[in-house]
């Protein structure tokens, strides 16, 4: 579009036609205050709070009503404008309690703030003041009005932003209210969204509510631990008894990949970290119960029954199982502690989406998958099977956003009217299981058709819609775990120029756990096991037969085959439906949160740290990278990647071969966050000096592990600068997954929704306290018990 | 002449010498004087231990806004804030203090909290005897620093308290303002 | 029905056919009815227009925007149906006379509604009825129903192949929904809130298409002029206020009543046609249009009622509405009784005008009631000159225009209130001494529980 040039307080400016004049304002760093105007919603003029002057109109402006005119020539600080604005705060504090001392937003309200710029001094008020007691709409969301200034950026967020609308306006003048259009309370997603666009304390998180204020916080900008689209979420810490309390969840610093986004589990769902059933000290069996232990005692077992093992028994009785909610670090370390330490390639995790598929089929084809920013620009989006707003809410919400503000045109194949159908500009409805033939079908076999037809879908619709999609340029397509093997792969060749793709995995860190190898015969980058030796001189020994998959382990532990057992962050007895007597004979460790069905059988348990407590890197399942800061501590855990290296070295294992050791990885928690009274960072430095290291240098340093995964995993090249500002970084699928070229059967998609979370979920207060987690009716596959 | 009036400067000194040896001492006889202060007289100013006030009704004022914390320069003050119940009422509004510490080790008596509180809720009582062997008892909680009673509209509770009942006090809260070995 | 009024200074017009049982369609089409509409179907768009600019027929809303500039603002070709309203959402206080209209010749509104449709090649009109007139329901659905039935409306009307539906809506009785944006909202089935404009409704109106939005006396008018011609209705008024009008005479005056009379006309003999003050009191104050327009002293009331006169001596002639005040009338309770009103009717939608009316109402009740301090007369003066320009849509001014010329008008008089004093123009004991509440005694008021 063209340019429009504008003077604004004697400032010339030029901005391309179209824009707002609040946006030309601020684009020139001139602020123009405002409630209601919030960027990416409509329009509303109502709170009058941007009023600016402009030559040849008679009365003010609204700024952000405004759109620029060649040669406009607008006053923002005249006398005028600021008399406007001062008596449109005494007007908005008419009503509006002075209750700062308690209110949730005092010190981050933006009324505070504007009345402190542009408000008057003192009040003219002599009158009363108009109240209404305080409502409670859900277990997460409050509501004051007198402490409304009706700004309605809740209504729209919650209609327009979340297409669920339930937000509205009753009465009329000073009686107006923000009421749910559900009675008395709120039936809906519970994004929390409404509380985080609030510019007052209006409304107000249910979890966070008179705990502390926001200054006495420190903000931590990590990636959420739930789903697997990695939402920056800003976790507000407070020190308190021996290390810092995660106290709220929000969505303070908007320059993730979620923008203004965050779901009910990314806001709130941090609350199983201080759950009582929380695991705090290492568990071993003795005399038939798990009783509690010292770490040194936990480890020197483990280490020894592993040792014992591998020694008599050899590698090949040895099972490894993966999390797809560690980090890559530790996934990467531990594929390399199976491969290295003990010497076996029987390592699995629990598959939600066919990875290697997916890169086998790209392979050769650089930037073919697209980020999670993609999706929010692309010109159309192609969506088959899944149903993002429960399973991938960011992602659906990206659509949403890219449908409302850039009419992208969104294309839906599904067996199910899912919600996003209301965007969409074409709706396939298939049979349910048929998400494959529909691939085939759009892939240009016409034999698939007969498979698709319903009585909503002809075989003309059916051809127009593949028409359609063919004449779209640089198209993303996504699809969630129906689509595997062949069928996938057809789908990827056939969609060209310029077309991405997303493979829809179920967790935090599904795609990273892939990444990183954690299968019986591929490693990290999908590379086949003959080139373990590009991994450096140590991976040579590596077994080139691939290991046994997680069915073969249960099977070999049938048969008294498996000796041991060791799961990360996993719970596969009860994900899988193990027969519980297949694993009597092995002895199982267990690392996890909680002491789940799995850790239940085990004859170690240790207890291990959430991403919200350790640092490390993320890749969700768009293939976009990300740093975790430890927020959180929890007294007695160790993270994953500390415990993996204590057993290696326990066992007698050079750890310098397992875990880098790089001084310049600064980042590493030496528990300073702990403070020096706990000794930590002295016994780390005695324990450096007794090894031999320098005393600075950390063996549990994740930061030194991404820069050897960034230095060894295909596609995982990228700038480390970027990463450490806290930057999403895309990564590439340059690997080449040989041979995946039929189905992976061992897929299990989770089928978590807006309310469940595996374990994590089970354990989480809000998540089972909000109303809608009841009133969801779960379909079969959410009946299945939620794990992992 | 200069003799003059080098006696009449030394007999104007001599007077001003003369006349305080006859008026009664000012001399504080602390802590040997009478009542429950033992002698020690204060300024109303005087800025000794924290009193933390209640309300006409009996509630704490202490909101627990955290501006007295946020307005401290030695970083002294540590709030842990609760909120208020029907059937578990502390404070006047919505939040209340679960715990209130002031930390004497680096209080410097700025009175830059006193300043900042919006509910009038922390005031400075004349309590100076802070003294200790253990700088871990310096850390006073907010028990050994709550008022026993309402005060007066614009008094605090120590100037308005007599001596006999703060003696009261005393055995009962473990003192106004004053610590507790 | 109301008894009509009449006065030997009246010309009758839009008042032509009352009380003459034009109701009935036959005896409408006996009084010359629907004449205009076949002739404007002959006359096409463009001439309609022309002639509609020709009379000077401003809107009789209240804005007074020339009526026929309005029309020609419409696309000629667009791609989204094109609409007409009729805004008969009449709720200005003091203000009757699209009642008497709809009452008495509601024919005219319909054919006024056709021959706009003529004129911007529109096809579908719409009659916005005010929410509390449901008694015109009736009447205007039969009327209706009689010119579908009659062929007059409907798919090829009077057989000239031109089509024009039309629907009567009433709304929920809001008065902002006389704003004309907002009664497309409230016709769309929506909250009866404005619109941000630009676009105008011309452009972007109903359902997103091009609209004409005419008051229903400005449309009860057109056929008049089709018939008799643009210059003949000009010739009855004053330049650029072409025509007659229907003025609401009502207040302290012997025989209130809706007087059709030529534009220009001079205040103090309009007074002296509604049969003079009351009880031989003496004239204080007029509103001269509804009571959103600035009040006029007795002193200033010898001015010619047009737009523009009225315009320079500092008020407007807004609706018609003339609101005459006596010497026996307290100014503070009359600007209570006002914003009593505007505080009630605020949609609530932007701050200055919520905030801004519950506090003057809450300041003037407090201050009626013998509860003033001395600078509440300048902040209630100070909260209405903030309010004034700076809404949303033209609420916040009809609220604060005749607020500050009341207190820059008749200060003495809210200094009579002041320190303690009950209201001095008032018998006594009819008073409601309503207790005076502070800020700082912590106390607040649930309206909202009084409200449900």
């Amino acid at each position: 579009m063209a340019d429009v040039n504008i003077t604004v307080d004697g400032r010339k400016l030029t901005a391309p036609a179209g824009t707002l004049l609040i946006e030309a304002c601020k684009s020139v760093g001139i602020e123009v205050p405002s409630f209601c105007y919030y960027p990416g919603l409509s329009l509303q003029g109502a709170c009058r709070m941007c009023l600016v002057e402009i030559a040849k109109m008679p009365k003010l402006q609204t700024a952000c009503t405004t759109v620029i005119q060649e040669g406009m020539a607008v006053t923002t600080a005249s006398d005028t404008v600021h008399q406007a604005r001062k008596a449109m705060l005494e007007f908005v504090l008419q009503n509006h309690p002075l209750d700062c001392p308690v209110c949730d937003a005092g010190g981050e309200c933006e009324l505070q703030d504007m009345t402190f710029s542009y408000g008057a001094s003192e009040s003219k008020l002599i009158d009363f003041k108009n109240h209404k007691d305080e409502e409670q709409w859900s277990p997460v969301v409050f509501f004051d009005r007198p402490r409304c200034i009706l700004c309605y950026r809740c209504v729209r967020v919650c209609g327009e932003g979340m297409d669920v609308w339930a937000l509205g306006i009753q009465n009329r003048g000073a009686l107006s209210l923000i009421a749910p259009n559900q009675d008395d309370h709120l039936e809906c997603e519970e994004c929390g969204m409404c509380i985080d666009i609030c510019p007052v304390g209006a409304l107000t998180s249910g979890a966070y509510r008179y705990k502390t204020r926001p200054w006495e916080m420190n903000h931590v900008s990590t990636v959420c631990l739930h789903c697997a689209d990695g939402c920056k979420t800003t976790l507000g810490v407070r020190r308190q008894g021996s290390g810092n309390q995660i106290v709220r969840g929000d969505n303070r610093d908007k320059s993730g990949i979620n923008g203004d986004f965050l779901c009910i589990k990314g806001r709130y769902a941090f609350d199983f970290i201080e759950h009582p059933d929380r695991l705090k000290q290492p568990l071993v069996r003795k005399n038939g119960t798990l009783t509690p232990a010292s770490w040194e005692e936990a480890l020197e077992l483990v280490a020894l029954r592993f040792r014992e093992a591998r020694d008599t028994d050899g590698g090949a009785s040895m099972g490894v199982i993966g999390s797809s909610r560690t980090t890559n670090e530790e996934n990467y370390l531990l594929q390399k502690f199976a491969r290295l330490v003990l010497r076996t390639n029987n390592i699995d995790h629990h598959r939600t989406a066919d990875f290697p598929a997916f890169v086998n089929a790209l392979s050769g084809r650089a930037h073919a998958t697209a980020s999670m920013r993609d999706v929010l620009s692309a010109p159309a989006v192609l969506l088959i099977g899944n149903d993002p707003t429960y399973q991938h809410p960011l992602l659906a919400w990206q659509i949403r956003t890219n449908v409302r503000l850039h009419g992208a045109r969104l294309y839906v194949v599904n067996s199910w009217p899912i919600k996003l159908t209301r965007q969409a500009k074409e709706f396939l409805q298939i049979p349910e299981g048929a998400e494959d033939k529909a691939a085939a079908f759009l892939a240009g076999d016409d034999s698939a058709a007969d498979a698709l037809l319903t009585s909503k879908t002809t075989r003309e619709k059916l051809a127009g819609f593949r028409e359609k999609l063919q004449g779209e340029q640089n198209l993303v397509v996504i699809f969630g775990s129906e689509l595997r093997g062949q069928e996938l792969a057809a789908l990827v060749r056939a969609a060209a120029r310029g077309a991405k793709y997303i493979c829809l995995g179920d967790h935090a860190n599904s795609r990273g756990a892939a990444d990183m190898g954690l299968y019986p015969d591929l490693l990290p980058g999908y590379l086949p096991l003959s080139e373990a030796a590009r991994f450096g001189e140590p991976w040579k020994s590596v077994p080139q037969q691939p290991g046994m998959d997680l069915e073969a382990m249960v099977a070999a532990g049938k048969e008294r085959k498996l000796r041991t057992l060791y799961v990360v962050g996993s719970n596969p007895v009860a994900r899988y439906a193990i027969d519980p007597f297949a694993l009597a004979e092995t002895f199982v460790v267990v690392e996890d949160l909680f002491l789940t069905e799995t850790a239940d059988l085990a004859e170690v348990v240790l207890p291990a740290a959430c991403a919200y407590e350790k640092s490390g890197s993320f890749t969700n399942t768009c293939g976009d990278l990300q740093l975790l800061r430890k927020a959180g501590d929890c007294e007695g855990v160790k993270p994953d990647l500390e415990i993996i290296v204590r057993i290696a070295e326990l066992m007698g294992f050079d750890i310098q071969q397992l875990a880098p050791l790089d001084p310049s990885g600064m980042r590493a928690d030496f528990g300073e966050s702990r403070g020096v009274q706990s000794g930590e960072v002295d016994q780390q430095a005695i324990w450096n000096r007794r090894q031999g290291y320098e005393p600075r240098v950390s063996p549990f340093n994740p930061f030194a592990v991404l820069k050897e995964i960034q230095r060894v995993v295909p596609g995982y090249n990228v700038g480390q600068l970027e990463l450490l500002s806290g930057n999403d970084v895309h990564t590439a699928t340059a690997g080449r997954a040989p041979g995946k070229t039929e189905a992976d059967r061992f897929i299990l998609p989770s089928h978590e929704n807006l309310f469940t979370s595996g374990t994590l979920g089970r354990y989480s207060d809000v998540l089972n306290r909000v109303i809608e987690a009841r009133l969801r009716l779960p379909n079969e596959k959410e009946k299945e018990i939620a794990a992992d | 002449m200069n003799v003059f009036s080098g006696l009449a400067a030394l007999a104007k000194g001599m007077a001003v010498t003369f006349k305080e040896m006859l008026s009664p001492t000012i001399v504080e006889n602390y802590p040997d004087g009478p009542g429950p202060l033992r002698g020690a007289m204060f300024q109303e100013r005087y800025r000794g231990v924290h009193v933390l006030q209640r309300d006409e009704n009996g509630l704490e004022k202490c909101v627990a806004c955290f501006l007295c914390a946020a307005a401290c320069p030695s970083n002294c003050i540590y709030i842990e804030a609760a909120d208020n119940t029907a059937e578990h009422r502390i404070s006047g509004a919505e939040r209340y203090a679960q715990v209130y510490n002031i930390d004497y080790n680096r209080c410097i008596f700025c009175g830059y909290c006193v300043e900042a509180c919006p509910t009038d809720a922390i005031t400075h009582g004349h309590g100076f005897e802070v003294a200790t062997l253990n700088a871990s008892s310096l850390v006073y909680r907010k028990e050994q620093m709550l008022a026993p009673r309402p005060a007066l509209q614009g008094q605090n509770a120590v100037f308005s308290i007599s001596g006999e009942e703060q003696l009261k006090a005393e055995r009962e809260h473990g003192g106004v303002g004053r610590w507790i070995e | 029905m109301a008894d009509l009024v009449s006065h030997p200074d009246e010309v009758r017009v839009v008042s032509k056919r009352f009380g003459e049982g034009a109701t009935d369609i036959d005896r409408y089409l006996a009084l010359d009815g629907y004449k205009a509409t076949q002739k404007a179907l002959t006359m096409g768009a463009d001439a309609i227009i022309n002639e509609v600019k020709a009379s000077n027929l401003r809107g009789r809303g209240g804005a007074g925007f020339p009526a026929g500039m309005k029309w020609s603002f419409v696309p000629k070709q667009s791609p989204k149906p094109k609409y007409v309203l009729c805004n008969g959402d009449e709720s200005e206080p003091g203000t009757c006379k699209d009642r008497l209209i709809f009452e008495h010749d509601p024919h005219s509104v319909i054919e006024g509604v056709i021959i706009a449709g003529i004129a911007v090649d529109s096809h579908q009109g719409y009659i916005y009825l005010r929410g509390e007139y449901r008694y015109l329901i009736e009447i205007m659905e039969k009327a209706v129903a009689d010119a579908y039935a009659r062929g007059f409306l409907g798919k090829n009307i009077f057989g000239s192949g031109y089509d024009f539906e039309c629907a009567v809506q009433t709304g929920a009785g809001a008065y902002e929904v006389g704003e004309e944006s907002a009664l497309m909202e409230s016709l769309e089935g929506k909250r009866g809130i404005p619109r941000i404009r630009p676009p105008f409704p011309a452009v972007v109106g109903l359902y997103g298409g091009p609209t004409v939005i005419n008051n229903a006396e400005t449309l009860a008018n057109v056929p008049h002029i089709i018939l008799g011609g643009g210059e003949w209705y000009a010739s009855l008024g004053t330049p650029k206020n072409g025509g007659t009008r229907l003025f609401c005479l009502s207040g302290s005056v012997n025989k209130p009543g809706v007087y059709e009379l030529p534009m220009g006309y001079n205040l103090r003999k309009m007074i002296e046609v509604a049969g003079g003050i009351w009880n031989g009191r003496k004239l204080k104050a007029v509103q001269p249009g509804g009571s959103s327009v600035p009040v006029l002293t007795a002193d200033e009331t010898d001015i010619p009622m047009d737009f523009d006169a009225l315009m320079k001596a500092g008020s407007m002639l807004g609706s018609g509405a003339v609101v005459i005040i006596d010497d026996s009338t307290c100014m503070v309770k009359y600007a209570l009784r006002v914003m009593k009103f505007y505080q009630h009717e605020s949609c609530g939608w932007c701050i200055p005008c919520r905030e801004g009316t519950d506090w003057l109402k809450k300041t003037l009740i407090r201050f009626h009631s013998g509860g003033g301090v001395r600078r509440d007369i300048d902040n209630i003066q100070y909260l209405a000159e903030n309010m004034l320009g700076r809404t949303f849509c033209p609420f916040g001014d009809a609220a604060a225009m005749p607020t500050i010329s009341l207190v820059k008008k008749f200060r003495q008089e809210f200094e009579d209130h002041l320190e303690g004093k009950p209201c001095p123009y008032e018998d006594h004991g009819k008073i409601e001494h309503l207790p005076v509440l502070t800020a700082w005694d912590h106390r607040t008021a649930d309206p909202w529980a009084q409200a449900h």
